[in-house]
């Protein structure tokens, strides 16, 4: 099982930087290089329907600091009974090919496990969101071409095509909507293998920290199947100065 | 018992009054029906379980309860405390007073260094991770430098295996070729501090690697059976067996481990046990089984996690080696063992099929443990399965698996946590 940052995600699709006739490179390089703070908590509603209309809930307690070579993110799952004091850590590195480190605390066994990290196209906890959506894939990893620009309510848009340069990454193809100026992605497009529109992530609510902008809610529409997944954010703190403590087996154990 | 249902009830209606707002209860409600697929179809199993879990925090101190009840139709329910610790918190360290489980080791579904918790045997392997342990009364104190443990725990009282009852279907008495009677006197290991167990662990946790490496002094858990002879004045030919279970004490040390590497996560665990008596052929007692070795042995394994495509599997290697070893031990000198799991999800991860299975080398028998679960509501599942027991008929010993050949069953479970 593979886990990433929720909230890291959402920071890493705003951006605040300026600037003028960028490349596309450019421009996922804003969206991509821009304050996300040394640590942030919040509280999780993950909401699952599928294409019968049949709602699941998920609601889960994050943290993540920024550490020396790298990012520390631990999850405690706190309902649906059935995996509650369930608990994910991840240690992520700048190292460029360094993989994360995982482990999950089990309640039923009371032992923390190391996963491995290595499923990134797998959906998180049956959401529409794969591991990979959820991280924080690096600009360098896709070729970005700048299609159009656009005005939607009032804002200037940049749609910008990327293609990654794995040919066997699981999407062909995807396409951002970035406010220009501001650099905080609006919409965003996945297409399959089969360069078929897969799925559709759009924001539908953030909020502003100081010069970091907190996506509060952002909705991932699975076309092909007729099924989303809803993500709302909660009681976001940045710069609590959480300890480094938190991030160990201990902890994992312990819970909130 | 229903007297003692009464006062269950009342108590946990006082705790959650008193508690009010700071008490947080979960749990769990459970029907499960098993069904022999023998030719009379007989119910191998047919329990409702109620299994709370109470637990309490404030600033630095927590408790935890987990009592529950099993009902079965037409018995008096059972009624049991399955942990009941209290915690205390201080800046690098926590203490744990109580009953309380204690689960050590990197191995899934075997016991090498998880052996400060003895097991429940009441169902065979077949019970749910929780319920296959039973606390024990103990103090543990948990020193923390980092991202490394020490942990110390003292148990005053020792506790054994819960075997199965003599009646159960998963009753093992061991064949032997003369009538035995049974002494039970001289199981029990008197309540005082020089019979308490003592456990150290260090354990680490690193980008690299997982490890923990542990020592302890115990008294085995599993009885070892003296047997002697019931001989008549003037009758030189024994006219049975006295059986005498007797637990003896034991030393350990091991260590175990888990590191990732390309996708593979690999594990391994081992112990070196010291002072083990084993069972020994006498050749003055025509041969019956009257003597008693004491052997060092290891027991260690080496296993692997990995996927392919959005199913995961797991196998591990597990071998037992009685060092030192005399032809006259009952026991094999090396016992060999297999498990493998693979497990996959469908509709969104509502939906779960596994395959879980343990393989006796030696003996070729097997238990195979294919299931299908669905979550019909968060918190609402599903469970059917079977147990399938194998024996190899061309073997000279039945194997610890293939001797439930009979016991092939059926089940269903459907469970609603709370």
């Amino acid at each position: 099982m593979k886990l990433k940052s929720i909230l890291t995600t959402i920071i890493l699709f705003s951006g605040l930087t300026y600037a003028q006739d960028l490349t596309g490179l450019e421009v996922i390089q804003n969206v991509y290089n821009r304050p996300t703070g040394n640590d942030m908590t919040g509280n999780l509603i993950m909401t699952i329907e599928n294409s019968r209309g049949n709602q699941r809930v998920r609601k889960i307690k994050q943290y993540v600091k920024t550490v020396k070579g790298g990012e520390k993110k631990i999850m405690f799952f706190l309902s649906p009974a059935d995996v509650k004091n369930t608990s994910f850590m991840t240690w992520s590195y700048d190292e460029k090919g360094k993989s994360d480190d995982q482990w999950i605390y089990l309640p039923a066994l009371k032992k923390v496990k190391r996963i491995s990290s290595d499923s990134k196209g797998d959906y998180f906890m049956g959401s529409d969101f794969t591991y990979d959506d959820l991280g924080d894939r690096h600009p360098s990893d896709d070729n970005h071409t700048i299609l159009r620009e656009e005005v939607i309510d009032g804002k200037e848009i940049i749609v910008i095509e990327s293609v990654p340069k794995d040919e066997e990454y699981m999407y062909s193809r995807t396409v951002t909507w970035v406010i220009k100026d501001s650099w905080i992605g609006l919409k965003k497009e996945f297409y399959d293998e089969d360069d078929e529109l897969l799925k559709i992530l759009t924001v539908e609510g953030q909020k502003s920290f100081g010069d970091v902008i907190i996506l509060t809610k952002v909705k991932m529409n699975n076309v092909q199947r007729n099924q989303f997944t809803i993500m709302e954010f909660s009681d976001v703190q940045i710069d609590t100065g959480i300890p480094n403590n938190k991030f160990t087996e201990r902890m994992m154990k312990r819970g909130i | 018992m229903k007297n003692q249902t009464l006062k269950f009830s009342l108590i946990m209606l006082i705790g959650a009054n008193l508690f009010a707002q700071n008490l947080d209860i979960n749990g769990y409600v459970r029907s499960y029906m098993g069904v022999l697929t023998n030719d009379n179809y007989d119910y191998s199993i047919n329990q409702n379980t109620l299994d709370l879990k109470l637990k309490r925090t404030d600033d630095n101190v927590s408790f935890f309860a987990n009592p529950f009840i099993y009902q079965y139709p037409n018995q008096d329910a059972h009624l049991g405390l399955r942990e009941a610790y209290m915690d205390v918190y201080f800046d690098n360290m926590d203490l744990r007073i109580g009953k309380q489980q204690i689960i050590w080791g990197k191995a899934d579904g075997m016991f090498i260094t998880d052996i400060v918790s003895p097991k429940d045997l009441g169902e065979f392997l077949l019970r749910d991770f929780d319920e296959i342990r039973t606390g024990i009364t103990s103090l543990k104190a948990n020193y923390y430098l980092g991202d490394n443990t020490v942990e110390m725990v003292w148990i005053p009282t020792f506790t054994p295996t819960i075997m199965p009852d003599e009646t159960s279907i998963w009753s093992r008495i061991p064949e032997f070729p003369l009538p035995i009677t049974i002494d039970e006197s001289q199981k029990e290991i008197p309540a005082r501090l020089e019979n308490s167990e003592g456990f150290i662990k260090f354990s680490g946790m690193s980008s690299l690697l997982d490890y923990e490496i542990m020592a302890g002094t115990m008294w085995d858990d599993d009885p070892t059976l003296h047997v002697s002879p019931i001989i008549e004045l003037g009758n030189p030919q024994p006219l049975g067996l006295m059986l005498t279970p007797k637990h003896h004490q034991l030393t350990l040390a091991g260590g175990s481990f888990s590191s990732e590497l390309g996708g593979f996560i690999f594990r391994g665990e081992g112990a070196y046990y010291m002072g083990k008596q084993f069972s020994a052929l006498n050749p003055d007692q025509m041969n019956l089984p009257t003597s008693l070795l004491e052997k060092d042995y290891v027991h260690y394994l080496i296993g692997t996690d990995f996927s392919i495509g959005t199913t995961r599997f797991s196998t591990q290697f597990i071998q037992r080696a009685i060092l030192d070893y005399d032809d006259m031990i009952v026991q094999e000198e090396l016992d060999n063992t297999m498990t493998f799991l693979a497990n996959r999800t469908f509709l969104q991860e509502t939906l779960t099929l596994q395959l879980f299975g343990y393989v006796g080398l030696n003996n070729e028998d097997a238990l195979i443990r294919p299931s299908l679960t669905y979550d019909v509501a968060d918190g609402f599942e599903i469970l059917a399965g079977a147990n399938i027991f194998i024996q190899n008929d061309e073997s000279e010993t039945t194997g610890l698996f293939g001797h439930y050949d009979d016991n092939d069953m059926v089940y269903l479970k459907v469970k609603y946590s709370f």
